[in-house]
């Protein structure tokens, strides 16, 4: 099992080192630079832009930037952000805690109610409530994330205001609340984005765990357990903890999926997180920025797979020997 | 075995009660919210984020505001922009100023009780090492080129700056005090001159303005409380909040939900939700912009600078000033822009036109720009209608910003009006971080540009004339060039404005570019907000002047 991690661990240093160099390649051969991008650039004059392209090295060749690069991620240093002005470590340490807070609150309750949905809906094929349920999961699925986004701030701000619109917290009075009250703000200013991310992963997982489930009761376990005189809330336990394994897996390849709709979400409810960042940072081709940014992702994306991995092994023991 | 270690499916998902949690906490929340107690604080909401604070690396509208309120120039502009002398201008950080009797020198006696915001006075020292970092090749600052006429600055006492001169122009004044906020040596002169755009300061900056530096959360707010201590006046205001969101629509629902006093730019599609709020108030600002279609009068790809060949199309006037006379600009802009735009006169905003009415636009007259093609040879027609001289077609590309929606939807029109008369117009949006390197190595037939001008016509010289810069599109006019630069040493007022008035006219008649729009500026607030006249150069330098009503405090 230990050798199984460490290679897995090794693939994941490979694919992030591989998605992150394709990323550098393919900004830099994109037209334009971080100075070429900057708003007003056409009222400095050519002279003075390329003064500031030689100060930050954009006038380097190709190679000779890449080797700069590689050399500081390998320090874990990631350059310096041209969009923010300051190191990139510095904007990732501001900005991923509010993603990741986002993210995974979005991704546990994504998995706890379409878990507890879909096993509902998969111990009652066919009746009323899964083929209502069922409609519901298939266009909540359907329907993109930021659609479901604007729709939410549109409810929830403007025809029904009780809930803050953008920001993660009270611009003016959150540093005069005490911290029961700024606990407060923080969760109203939460539960849009929140909401928003949550919709469409419960979908994604009430289908999954519904199909296990259906798929599970067919199986001649099944018969077995009810032939012994097994209760029917024994068997369904027996049945569902069985079907958790496509959700678990499920779990893993979802993390970019929530990264994905985190960078919309974020753009639409102002949230300071890094989604907003890698936005702006690709329309102003903040190299440095962007490729953290893809370095973040992938390793995020691996490691959950990875994890997948485990728990499905953790689950199932045939995969251990697999 | 497995079973018993199972959970209920029903209990297992016990997370599930996290948005319960969370909903609770909210409904907990949502008690009173009004302003009461906040003294006079306002949010203004705004697209984009200051990259940086330090004022010479400062090159965006957002860093400017934020800098305007932190640090503080000699003297400012007065209402009426004049930038001749000294005329009209205000004392700031100076308190008085004196001119040598050669005009060569400048001696400025700053305010002996203006303090830093950490409390240590402000010296002519101060003036001096900003002008060092100003003009210093590593600090590479934006302004540098505009401060090439002072010579040196010097330090007769610890509050008298002297600004030295290369030459006598009717700018000096202007020079000396536009462009350079003062900057504290004594927090900053430790530092290299080669570290100095990457210190700390530039996020935490210790100015002498009306307002301090509280605290910035980077991709949410930035926060300027008031220096009550100051001793030329506090402003009105108690704190300042900077709120920043993604993009305007959702900067526009901020406001409708309350989130927000202030909103720097309205698009036509967000005023009448705006104007339905009940507490909200339209405001008009005047804005130093113009946009155009500017043609590339040489073979692409011509060195800027240089004298190239003539394009093969758009270096025939004829054919530029048939283009001009097809289009419908005023109806293009009022389609576009409804109230919100007028049509440009030429290479400046009207605000900054000395004289508006002596000038003559081209008239939209299709018949004699059609007259006007067939004289310049283009008299065959394709089978698409596309005119033709010989075997050549008169089409030419124009590219277009993907970040302006006006630009765009003014586009698909003027493609239209060039069908009109046979010109196969074919457009091309393009990112401006694509469409930037394009125009630099002037690789364009012609791009739908714009610029926010300064005030003074300086820039008109920077851009539109034959050693300008910015001169991307090669026009490169004798008579222009003369009457520019006459009109900018002229010291004489009526002689300044006489030269400019026929200068324009030259760029109208020539048709460099097709002068498209001016897009006037709304901006949103509150009621409560009570709002001085703003200044046409910027709506945010009053905003000192600004205050809260004290019964919607």
């Amino acid at each position: 099992m230990a050798r199984r991690v460490l290679t897995r661990l090794f693939h994941t240093v490979l694919v992030v080192w591989t998605a992150a160099s394709v990323a550098f390649l393919l900004l830099h051969w994109a037209p334009g630079d971080p100075i070429s991008a900057m708003a007003d650039a056409s009222r400095v004059p050519p002279a003075q832009r390329a003064v500031w392209r030689a100060q930050q090295g954009f006038d380097q060749p190709l190679a000779v930037q890449y080797g700069r690069w590689l050399g500081q991620v390998a320090r874990a240093d990631f350059g310096f952000s041209t969009s923010q002005q300051r190191p990139t470590r510095d904007v990732l340490a501001s900005r991923l805690p509010n993603t990741l807070l986002l993210m995974g609150l979005a991704l546990l309750t994504s998995i706890a109610a379409g878990a507890a949905l879909g096993a509902w809906q998969g111990a009652r094929v066919g009746s009323r409530g899964d083929r209502v349920l069922s409609s519901l999961m298939l266009v909540l699925y359907a329907v993109p994330e930021f659609w479901v986004a604007l729709l939410l701030l549109l409810l929830f701000t403007y025809y029904l205001p009780i809930l803050p619109a953008t920001g993660m917290v009270d611009a003016v009075f959150h540093d005069r609340m005490g911290p029961w009250e700024q606990l407060q703000d923080r969760a109203a200013h939460l539960v849009l984005p929140w909401l928003s991310l949550t919709l469409m992963g419960t979908a994604v997982f009430a289908r999954v765990q519904r199909g296990a489930m259906r798929d599970q009761w067919r199986e001649p376990f099944v018969q077995t357990a009810f032939a012994k005189g097994l209760t029917d809330h024994t068997v369904r336990r027996q049945v569902w903890r069985t079907a958790l394994l496509p959700v678990v897996t499920m779990a893993g390849l979802f993390l970019p999926a929530v990264l994905t709709g985190a960078v919309f979400v974020e753009r639409i409810f102002g949230w300071p997180g890094i989604g907003s960042a890698l936005m702006q940072a690709i329309a102003l081709r903040d190299y440095a920025l962007v490729s953290a940014c893809v370095v973040l992702g992938s390793a995020m994306t691996t490691i959950g797979s990875l994890f997948a991995d485990l728990a499905g092994a953790w689950l199932d023991p045939r995969m251990r020997t697999t | 075995m497995i079973a018993r270690r199972s959970r209920s499916p029903l209990r297992a998902p016990s997370l599930a009660a996290l948005p319960l949690i969370l909903l609770a906490l909210v409904a907990c929340g949502r008690g009173d919210r009004s302003r009461a107690g906040a003294g006079g604080t306002i949010v203004i909401a705004q697209t984009a984020e200051p990259a940086t604070l330090f004022p010479p690396r400062m090159s965006q509208v957002p860093e400017q505001v934020v800098v305007t309120m932190l640090f503080e120039r000699l003297a400012e502009l007065g209402p009426a922009l004049n930038t001749i002398g000294d005329s009209g201008f205000v004392p700031a950080l100076a308190r008085r100023w004196q001119w040598a009797n050669d005009s060569m020198s400048i001696a400025f006696a700053l305010n002996p009780q203006a303090r830093w915001h950490d409390g240590v006075p402000v010296r002519a020292e101060d003036v001096r090492y900003t002008f060092h970092v100003y003009t210093s090749p590593v600090v590479a600052s934006e302004g540098r080129t505009l401060l090439q006429n002072i010579d040196s600055v010097t330090v007769r006492d610890s509050l008298t700056a002297v600004f030295w001169f290369a030459r006598r122009t009717p700018q000096q004044f202007l020079d000396a005090t536009a462009t350079m906020y003062i900057l504290p040596a004594h927090q900053l002169a430790a530092i290299p001159d080669s570290a100095l755009v990457r210190a700390p300061f530039g996020r935490q900056p210790v100015g002498s303005g009306p307002f301090r530096f509280a605290r910035w959360e980077a991709g949410s707010r930035l926060e300027l409380v008031a220096d009550s201590t100051r001793a030329s006046g506090r402003p009105s205001l108690d704190r300042l909040v900077f709120s920043y969101v993604p993009d305007l629509p959702a900067a526009t629902v901020k406001l409708l939900a309350g989130e927000a006093d202030f909103l720097d730019q309205v698009r036509p599609e967000g005023i009448a939700a705006i104007r339905q709020a009940p507490n909200l108030r339209l405001h008009p600002a005047t804005e130093l912009n113009y946009a155009f279609v500017g043609f590339n009068l040489e073979a692409r790809r011509s060195p800027i600078g240089k004298p190239g060949a003539p394009h093969p199309i758009l270096g025939d006037v004829r054919v530029r000033r048939a283009l001009t006379m097809a289009t419908d600009r005023a109806t293009i802009v009022r389609s576009v822009l409804d109230s919100l735009g007028t049509v440009a006169l030429g290479p400046a905003p009207r605000a900054l036109i000395p004289d508006t009415a002596a000038l003559r636009p081209l008239p939209f007259d299709i018949a004699a720009a059609s007259a006007l093609l067939d004289s310049a040879g283009w008299t065959g027609r394709a089978a698409d209608g596309t005119r033709l001289r010989g075997t050549q077609r008169l089409a030419f590309e124009l590219l277009v910003p993907s970040s302006s929606p006006t630009r765009i939807r003014m586009s698909v029109l003027l493609q239209a009006a060039c069908k009109t008369i046979g010109v196969d117009l074919s457009v091309l949006t393009q990112d401006p971080a694509t469409l930037g390197p394009r125009i630099d190595a002037r690789d364009f037939d012609a791009y739908l540009g714009g610029f926010q001008a300064s005030p003074g016509l300086q820039g008109v010289r920077q851009v539109w004339t034959s050693t300008g810069s910015s001169n991307y599109q090669g026009y490169r006019s004798p008579r222009f060039d003369q009457l520019a630069d006459s009109a900018l040493t002229a010291f004489a007022p009526a002689v300044s404005r006489s030269l400019w008035t026929r200068a324009f006219q030259v760029a109208i008649d020539e048709a460099p570019s097709l002068w498209l729009f001016e897009q006037h500026t709304v901006v949103a607030a509150h009621r409560r907000l009570q709002l001085p006249p703003f200044r046409a150069d910027g709506w945010f330098y009053t905003i000192p002047a600004w205050s809260v009503d004290p019964t919607q405090r």
